[in-house]
């Protein structure tokens, strides 16, 4: 009988050829590590959330199985979410989309200077964007105490200029300091990627821009504008997620109830006894919130794929 | 109720005499392995644990419904019952060992350690937790075997009911009954102490500027408390971030003097008390605010343990006398106000059980106490001394103990008499004083 030759597939033909899990093995690391230090984690607190307890140590105890949950805290949690804690929610809003605006604003500034005039200094400059990421976050807001001291060299240069009669006391509660702290303390994390991707942006479609008789100023809102808003989109996300659950800014720079985040209700609930549920809960909420600019940035991504 | 179809009918085609033998005697075999595996998904949390009075880990006349434990109190002492022996006595202390010591962030002086793994010839680490509850999520554990441990008294039923600390064996521990107060002999909290030795004593007061504030003023209110509310400070006044803390003061301004109540209406009173001083004086709440906060004119006025002031003037920026006369605090002259103090004690799994209790004596001792005294600023509750020889005597430092404008930091004996101790809650209660902090911090 005569055995016919296996066809052979173009890869195999060219040499090229690999096995079937050669290319998906690559993701493997990364679907490892969502597994261990998201999917895990986050089933964790999900339990917390619809669990219970210990009563002698009030300290949360999970539960695993699904069909024992409860969704008591559940309900507490929302209780107090469409009641009380609903200024806080509003404020902590409020004061992200504020924070992401100036930082938006001055990144796309710094990084659009740096990728189209930096020349030759542009390592310099991307050292010196690099440069406060070696200086921890505690660090940079705990700086910005002393400089904001009621005797701090703040208030002695708006003394020295005769802005202000009296030394103003910006860290007892003023919403102003606590914007400020978030765009100080982020903005970094947003100059980088935009910088990343303007530097990219192929020159020839701003000389085409311009060919076809816009000013730079035209040029800049209809070319380079639109080709770096996936650019603006990511770097919005990576900001604004964590400044809705920032406690620390508030904690340092104000520490008045009259400037608490959601982040700092989820702190206070994280550190007291027998409130694990309570602050798991709060933690699915923020989840649950953040999920609709994250849902955004998926949705506009793809588009933005499917164009290209 | 109707079957569905594809339900398999038991026994519809009937059974021999002897197939149902062998499956009873397979059932009778498998029962106690089911009955495992049906414990093993029974509900988490639901575990038995209701003591009763007789079979509880102590005993006290105050054990609410729903506690595990009976609820010390001043007027309502617990005894608690030995789980297990205490190591026994004259055993020689553990040669070149390590003393593992689980305290609160720099609240032991080093020196004092290093004095005691010089006398015993050991080494030491000491590693720290920032609140209660993380030092208990870390004892829980039980991986980390530590010898020494620093808990509040208000913990202590969660800590014997879980089996976390051993009886302590008193012929080891000679400086508690020659050198420590008559009132530790026998605490309220740990009647006979069976498993703690007191640490520090401290008192709950009000911080304050006196370059800004003449002592004369807080002294001649007649309510002092109502100095919070003093819009001339606005903006400059802190309380502790700590609920139990913050809204014992809010009681004790409202008159109410049970620090450890369970009346919603007391505890809303003392809620709204407090967020009226958000918009009297937009406070502000901290837990350094006393000994890093008053020194550098951050705040006026701070709600303050009497130790965080008395050791705030190793914080002030310039270092000289005329700064730390800046340094003021009240407490109530007829000394009916907040009072607490810290425990040691060691660990069930504690590696090196006899130099622990060599160390408790240590940390008993006259000369060793007042040497840590002169470091954190907490006082120990010491025989010898004198809190009226305090203010003038000289500590390691050279200054005194306690600065003379400072005496109502001094903590007294009788304090813990008559003064308001916090103690546990249960946990309903103190749900609602969660919930009242909540409320302020939201506000």
């Amino acid at each position: 009988m005569r055995v016919l030759p296996r066809r052979r597939s173009r890869e195999q033909a060219e040499g090229t050829w690999y096995p079937r899990w050669y290319w998906p093995g690559f993701a493997l690391p990364g679907t490892l590590w969502m597994l261990v230090l998201f999917v895990l984690p986050f089933y964790v607190v999900v339990s917390i959330a619809f669990g219970t307890v210990d009563p002698v140590f009030q300290s949360p105890l999970p539960i695993y199985e699904p069909w024992w949950w409860t969704n008591r805290y559940l309900l507490e949690e929302w209780h107090f979410a469409t009641g009380e804690f609903r200024a806080v929610e509003l404020r902590t809003l409020v004061y992200v989309v504020l924070a992401t605006a100036i930082c938006l604003v001055i990144a796309y500034a710094v990084a659009y200077y740096v990728a189209r005039f930096g020349g030759k200094r542009k390592g310099l400059f991307l050292a010196l964007l690099i440069a406060p990421f070696f200086i921890s976050y505690l660090m940079r807001m705990l700086s910005w105490v002393e400089l904001l001291q009621p005797n701090g060299y703040v208030n002695d240069v708006l003394s020295f200029l005769h802005i202000t009669p009296h030394p103003i006391n910006w860290l007892a509660g003023v919403p102003f300091t606590v914007v400020m702290g978030l765009v100080y303390g982020y903005i970094p994390y947003m100059i980088l990627p935009l910088y990343g991707f303007l530097d990219r942006i192929d020159q020839r479609h701003l000389e085409a821009g311009r060919d076809l008789g816009a000013n730079p100023f035209w040029t800049f809102v209809r070319v380079t504008l639109p080709l770096s808003k996936p650019a603006i989109l990511a770097s919005l996300v990576i900001v604004t997620l964590p400044m809705f659950g920032d406690y620390y800014t508030n904690n340092l720079l104000s520490g008045s109830p009259k400037t608490t985040m959601f982040g700092n209700l989820l702190d206070n609930a994280m550190e007291a006894t027998g409130q694990g549920p309570e602050a798991a809960v709060l933690v699915l909420f923020l989840v649950v919130f953040l999920m609709i600019p994250m849902l955004y940035y998926m949705r506009e991504t793809a588009k933005a794929q499917r164009n290209q | 109720m109707a079957r569905h179809p594809k339900e398999r009918l038991a026994g519809r085609e009937g059974m021999t005499r002897r197939e149902l033998l062998k499956r009873s005697a397979a059932a009778s075999l498998m029962l106690p392995g089911a009955a495992a595996l049906l414990d093993a998904c029974a509900k988490p949390g639901t575990v038995a644990t209701s003591s009763t009075h007789a079979s509880g880990p102590g005993v006290g006349r105050y054990w609410p419904a729903g506690s595990p434990y009976p609820l010390a109190r001043q007027d309502s002492p617990v005894t608690w019952k030995l789980w297990r022996e205490p190591i026994k006595s004259g055993l020689a202390p553990e040669k070149g060992a390590t003393l593992q010591i689980y305290n609160w962030a720099d609240y032991v002086f080093l020196k004092v350690v290093r004095e005691f793994c010089k006398a015993y010839n050991c080494n030491y680490q000491i590693t720290t937790f920032n609140n209660m509850d993380e030092g208990l999520a870390k004892m829980r554990t039980g991986q980390l075997q530590f010898d020494i441990f620093v808990p509040t008294p208000d913990v202590l039923g969660k800590l014997i009911t879980g089996r976390l600390l051993q009886p302590l064996n008193h012929s080891y521990i000679p400086h508690l009954v020659s050198d420590v107060w008559e009132t530790y002999q026998n605490p309220f909290y740990d009647q006979h102490w069976h498993y703690t030795v007191p640490y520090t004593v401290y008192t709950t007061g009000i911080a304050y500027r006196r370059d800004l504030i003449p002592d004369a003023q807080i002294r001649g209110m007649s309510n002092p408390y109502e100095i919070f509310w003093d819009a001339k400070y606005k903006g400059k006044i802190g309380i502790y971030d700590d609920y139990r803390e913050a809204l014992s003061m809010g009681l004790l301004k409202n008159g109410i003097t049970d620090l450890n109540t369970g009346s919603p209406k007391y505890i809303n009173e003392a809620q709204r008390t407090l967020i009226s001083l958000i918009n009297a004086v937009n406070v502000r709440t901290s837990i350094n605010g006393v000994y890093i906060g008053i020194p550098k004119g951050t705040f006026d006025i701070h709600q303050s343990w009497s130790g965080d002031i008395v050791a705030a003037w190793q914080y002030t920026p310039v270092q000289n006398m005329k700064t730390w006369e800046t340094l003021g605090f009240w407490f109530p002259a007829d000394r009916k106000g907040a009072v607490f103090n810290d425990t040691i004690a060691i660990p069930a799994n504690a590696q090196n059980p006899v130099l622990a209790h060599h160390f408790l004596d240590w940390m008993m001792t006259y000369k060793n106490a007042m040497l840590n005294f002169s470091w954190n600023g907490y006082q120990p509750p010491q025989r010898k001394a004198d809190p009226a020889t305090l203010t003038t005597t000289k500590s390691y430092y050279g200054e005194p103990y306690v600065f003379p404008w400072l005496t109502d930091a001094v903590v007294f004996e009788k304090d813990f008499h008559v003064g308001y101790f916090q103690e546990e809650l249960t946990p309903a209660v103190d749900q609602l004083w969660h919930n009242a902090w909540q409320a302020f911090n939201s506000a």
